[in-house]
């Protein structure tokens, strides 16, 4: 009763006119789609668009006094973080500098704990933070992302450390 | 600016996934499949109107919805490869009392769903009493008895 009569996949005239070969590549598109949706979720999963292996990430600078976590992958309007560890003299201020598109691409909503001054410097920002016993400071910034594209942002101590971070904005 | 694009991309994007999603999913509408239409609603409110809640906004996004949508229907009316293109066209899945399972197996049907069609429009129980059974383009099916 299962068996598949040859000309099922024929077009009939009678009672309706049926395109067949379109048909069949309505039903090839549905099916292609579900792979495509199914493999969408799978790098949705991995991070391709934010938050996850591919997406979380961290760059250190040479000589390991300036390290930065962040996400490659980000989305208009959602909110997240970057956190900044340097290292320098125990109980002194440390400056850091930001530059690049970070304050063109993104709303800093946050910064934790409050840096001691702040300055312009050229096109970013310059900020001094008291380092503690051991010589690190850590600053926790929380970023609404506000614009779309490839935003390229320079990251630099006082005293030369330099890591560079390039993050993607979804729309 | 951005209200028509952000349309036009929902728009688009809808379109496609609900031709993915196939003509029969949404065609017998079960109180879940209610309940996610409803979801998708909202999932997709946020990112029609972004932060913007002003009145100009939601009518510029109607109007931009609505607005495509005839764009559409004027074309295909006009084009009848582009109106088979989108909306696809009518396919017998019974034939004389005899199923078609190929096709009912590539549209993601089985005979249960036929009988039910059977059964709710002529009350038909069972497949040797159909002449035709077509799935239409709009997901329903619609049932010919033997005279």
């Amino acid at each position: 009763m299962r068996e598949s009569e040859p000309d099922d996949l024929h077009s009939r005239d009678y009672p309706v006119r049926e395109d067949m070969p379109q048909q069949r590549r309505i039903w090839r598109f549905e099916r292609l789609g579900w792979y495509a949706l199914m493999v969408l979720i799978v790098l949705t999963l991995a991070g391709l668009f934010s938050k996850g292996p591919l997406s979380t990430t961290e760059v250190r600078s040479a000589d390991g006094q300036l390290r930065v976590e962040y996400q490659r992958f980000l989305r208009n309007g959602s909110s997240d973080a970057l956190v900044i560890h340097m290292r320098g003299a125990a109980h002194t201020p440390l400056a850091l500098e930001i530059n690049g598109e970070l304050l063109q691409g993104f709303n800093v909503e946050m910064l934790q704990p409050q840096p001691l001054k702040a300055s312009t410097a050229g096109e970013g920002v310059k900020l001094w933070t008291l380092s503690d016993d051991q010589g690190r400071a850590t600053l926790h910034l929380t970023l609404r992302s506000d614009g779309v594209g490839r935003f390229d942002t320079r990251v630099s101590l006082a005293n030369g450390a330099t890591v560079d971070l390039s993050q993607f904005i979804y729309p | 600016m951005d209200s028509v694009l952000r349309a036009a991309a929902i728009y688009l994007v809808l379109m496609i996934l609900f031709k993915v999603a196939g003509r029969r999913s949404l065609a017998e509408l079960t109180t879940f499949d209610l309940v996610l239409l409803m979801v998708i609603g909202e999932a997709t409110q946020q990112a029609l109107l972004g932060d913007d809640f002003s009145l100009t906004n939601a009518v510029l996004v109607i109007v931009t919805l609505i607005a495509i949508d005839i764009g559409l229907s004027l074309i295909k009316q006009r084009s009848r490869w582009f109106s088979r293109l989108l909306d696809g066209g009518p396919t017998v899945v019974v034939e004389q009392g005899r199923v078609l399972h190929e096709r009912l197996k590539r549209a993601r049907l089985d005979e249960d769903d036929i009988l039910e069609a059977a059964r709710s429009a002529q009350g038909i129980l069972e497949i040797k009493q159909i002449r035709f059974a077509i799935l239409e383009r709009n997901g329903k099916i619609s049932v010919i008895p033997y005279d």
